[in-house]
């Protein structure tokens, strides 16, 4: 046996000097064929966001325009309009009584949130996701500048902004939203603010990825900031207006469409955006490939007996998110308990036909929107923690569990926990806190309890979406994470333009989260929640019966 | 019948992937208290064969017994007994590799801390860092550290060296012959020759999904030649002439011939009546065997410069 080579070589003392390195030479060689990559590689996506996005704007002003015929409608849906509910959601056009502005309010913060989301999303999919699976490294060994893939990205999402942008105002040009006589600079100033939001969330994409080390903490990363942006301007719509200029979707507003038509806040959405993709290019510059900004610490050299359990590993593994979603739910119900009384004031001064637009009267309504709301989070994070199901198979990480003495239902059901047992906390926590709020400032502590129950009665809606990923995991295990999201998204954009989609009164009853009692505006109703449970449970068993009886199929 | 008692015992398996046949009609025998190679080429279907022991996949046809037992509805009963090292191991980012380890482990069965220890010593894993940061070899550790800490009476290893350095593999080879002797049975897929003829009673190969050839190293060494090189002055043409001499090429006065092993001491005897100079002859490997198997797919390599 020969020494070791360690205990015989004379140890090198550590230079005193740190090495100082200049960046790398030609940063962006390669970028020409890197952005081709791209383009192919997205390709699907890139349609699928310019489709979804424009033709949503398109779609809503081609219906209005058919509805609205006379400058009395457009009044009368103005004068609807101007409640804090929809203060609070999509805010107010700067001239809700046009036409464009009408649609504006309708849809454009839809549009504008769902392009950041996407953004973020397809910044992180191309940069940190690919550097994640070492795909990037295969890349780099080639002729590739440091930033050449991250530049190609960013060249290829900007230019699907500016793409939708464009066609946003060619489509509203064309449908004649602008007023008579009055020109197209609506049109052009509406699609402007579209392009501006997208390459904002570019920025804040670039940034985030470059940050966090792994693709999902970059996401989760990249969407509370924009969720955060929302959420500073819906605060500040409801108040005097400050807080909308904290918030850069704010600024995509504040460019008033048909009302002052600004161009200048787009020059504050273009810096923004120009400033983060300057800091990513910096860090990407100095960190590590694969590394993120924060050293990883050793940990323990030993797993407790409960991580052996599928609901102990998966509680272990999905901590991050429950906290981050737990604190996401506490700071909504913090907040809109706290701006009820606020938003009933306001509404008590609006005129009655307000109430039309909401389900019941005066502030019943309003809490029940809120409710909704905090249903609507538990109902994401219980799919989001349920899609893992998939995720830990196509991975492979399931099968050295599988290998194990551990059956596929007990896998399954265990992991169901998290999703099943966490909504209803969520929901119960949310509901109490927003009620406990509401309650401290018209003096009534019954609230928590009311709005914890308002709240819960969303948790069987929550299950059948669980039930229905399940379903799809187990028939159609390759495609059932982005069907199930589709479906979601689906289900979201129905309840939010449903009226203008023709659809019969049933169909929209139908769908979970409107055959959900809205309380405390409506009575309580046992029946679709009793229904709502035995469809969740059935669909569990349908898909859990066929994932018992199929290939375990990873990739 | 034979007496020996089975691990693994498959027969006439099938198994399609859409309109992919991946295995028609494979038949494998894992006997007890043994080491069973398991060699094929990329593609061949040894792992979706070590899948279809998993309960992961289903077969389409044949018959299938492990430890007795049927390996889609009894799985979770037979995994009790069961390691497995997959050949490209995923494990969870965020978790480290110890922690890895004892979820593993105790999946199976008890963890036994001493066990785990050692094996970690053996094959110098740091157990505090985290999977994200491991290289592959270091993924591969975790996994056989995993399996070789248990008390598996099976263990079902694909691949399992193919990230290691030569010292790791001499401390795997150590530890498949402490697992054999301590009677449990062993599953060894790999395309490495030496490994398998290091450690393995038993050998199977493979190919487009069909056991080709099966048997004891002893017996399959039986049908195979004796490869000798010689340096000679001439006559190397007697010897093409003689009957179980077989590829004989010359290189200047290098002359390089595959023997049937019957006709070795005949063979021998006329090249000492030529004199050699120099003599080299290598016993025949498990590398033969296997290139015997895939000769047709070497000849199409090679222009068919060799059948």
């Amino acid at each position: 046996m020969t020494a070791r080579v360690e205990a015989t070589a004379p140890r090198v003392p550590a230079p005193a000097v740190q090495v100082v390195h200049r960046p790398p030479a030609d940063g962006l060689a390669g970028l020409g064929a890197m952005t081709k990559f791209v383009v192919r590689h997205n390709r699907v996506r890139l349609v699928v966001w310019f489709v979804v996005i424009v033709g949503l704007f398109a779609y809503v002003g081609d219906y209005y325009k058919g509805l609205f015929t006379t400058q009395r409608a457009l009044d009368d849906f103005a004068a609807l309009s101007d409640t804090p509910g929809i203060r609070a959601l999509t805010g107010l056009a700067a001239a809700p009584a046009t036409l464009g502005g009408a649609v504006w309010t309708k849809i454009w913060m839809t549009c504008a949130l769902s392009l950041a989301l996407g953004v973020v999303f397809l910044v992180t999919r191309n940069g940190r996701a690919d550097e994640e699976l070492g795909r990037t490294e295969l890349l780099r060994s080639r002729v590739l500048g440091q930033h050449a893939y991250a530049v190609a990205s960013w060249l290829v999402i900007a230019t699907l902004s500016v793409l939708i942008g464009l066609f946003t105002a060619l489509s509203s040009a064309a449908l004649g939203l602008d007023p008579a006589g009055a020109g197209t600079t609506g049109s052009w100033v509406v699609g402007a603010s579209l392009t501006g939001v997208g390459l904002m969330a570019l920025g804040v994409g670039a940034v985030a990825e470059q940050v966090a080390s792994t693709s999902r903490g970059a996401n989760a990363l990249g969407s509370i900031v924009i969720v955060g942006f929302y959420v500073l301007r819906m605060v500040g719509d409801l108040g005097n207006g400050v807080l909308t200029w904290a918030s850069p979707i704010g600024w995509g507003q504040q460019m008033a469409p048909w009302g002052a038509n600004r161009w200048w806040p787009l020059a504050l959405l273009v810096g923004l955006a120009a400033a983060l993709l300057l800091a990513a290019w910096a860090l990407e510059a100095r960190r590590d490939h694969g590394a993120g900004l924060l050293p990883e610490p050793a940990g323990k050299a030993g797993a407790p007996a409960r991580l052996a359990t599928p609901l102990g590993l998966a509680l272990r593994l999905q901590r991050g998110p429950m906290i981050g979603w737990s604190i996401a739910v506490v700071l909504s119900a913090v907040l809109f308990g706290s701006v009820v009384d606020q938003m009933n004031r306001l509404l008590a001064d609006a005129g009655t036909d307000t109430t039309a637009i909401l389900r019941g009267t005066g502030v019943d309504a309003l809490l029940a929107l809120l409710a909704g709301l905090i249903g609507l989070l538990g109902a994401v994070f219980a799919i989001q923690s349920v899609t893992q199901l998939r995720a830990d198979e196509a991975s492979g990480i399931v099968e050295p569990q599988l290998a194990g003495a551990l059956s596929r239902t007990r896998w399954v059901l265990q992991r169901l926990l998290i999703p099943a047992v966490g909504s209803a906390v969520l929901l119960g926590i949310g509901g109490w806190l927003m009620g406990a709020g509401y309650g401290a400032s018209i003096g009534d502590s019954s609230q928590g309890l009311v709005m914890a129950g308002a709240a819960l009665a969303y948790w069987p809606a929550s299950m059948v979406l669980v039930g229905l990923a399940v379903l799809l995991f187990g028939y159609v295990p390759r495609v059932a994470i982005p069907v199930t999201w589709g479906v979601v998204a689906g289900l979201w954009f129905v309840m939010l333009i449903g009226d203008a989609l023709h659809l019969p009164a049933w169909v929209l009853d139908v769908l979970p989260f409107s055959a959900t009692p809205g309380l405390p505006a409506e009575p309580m109703s046992w029946t679709p929640l009793v229904l709502m449970t035995v469809v969740a449970v059935g669909l569990v068993g349908a898909g859990l019966a066929r994932f018992r009886q199929r290939d375990v199929q990873p990739g | 019948m034979s007496s020996t008692e089975m691990a693994v015992e498959i027969e006439g398996l099938h198994k399609r992937f859409g309109h992919v046949h991946a295995l028609r009609g494979l038949d494998l025998r894992v006997p007890a208290g043994q080491v069973t190679g398991f060699l094929g080429p990329n593609g061949a279907g040894k792992t979706t064969t070590i899948r279809i022991l998993l309960g992961l996949l289903r077969s389409d046809g044949g018959r299938v017994t492990m430890l007795g037992g049927d390996p889609w509805t009894d799985a979770v009963r037979l995994h009790r007994d069961l390691a497995y090292v997959p050949g490209d191991v995923t494990l969870w980012p965020n978790l480290t590799g110890g922690e890895a380890i004892d979820i593993l482990a105790r999946l199976s069965g008890p963890l036994d801390p001493v066990r785990k220890q050692a094996m970690l010593d053996r094959f110098e894993l740091d157990p505090t860092k985290k999977a994200r940061t491991y290289s592959k070899g270091n993924r591969q550790k975790v996994a056989l550290v995993a399996a070789l800490a248990s008390r598996a009476r099976l263990l079902l290893l694909d691949e399992p060296t193919s990230g290691l350095d030569p010292i790791m593999e001499a401390a795997f080879t150590e530890s498949i012959r402490e697992v054999k002797a301590e009677g449990r049975s062993v599953l060894l897929s790999s395309h490495i020759f030496s490994e398998v003829e290091k450690l393995a009673d038993r050998v199977a190969i493979i190919r487009e999904g069909v056991t080709v050839e099966a048997g004891t190293m002893a017996e399959l060494r039986h049908l195979t030649r004796t490869q000798v090189t010689a340096v000679l002055d001439g006559g190397a043409d007697a010897l093409a002439a003689m009957a179980g001499v077989h590829d004989l090429t010359r290189a200047d006065e290098h002359v390089t011939f595959a023997v049937d092993d019957d006709r070795l001491p005949a063979v021998l005897a006329e090249v000492a009546r030529l004199s050699p100079r120099s003599l080299v002859a290598n016993p025949p490997s498990l590398e033969e065997l296997f290139l015997r198997h895939y000769g047709d797919e070497l000849a199409a390599v090679n222009n068919g410069s060799r059948q």
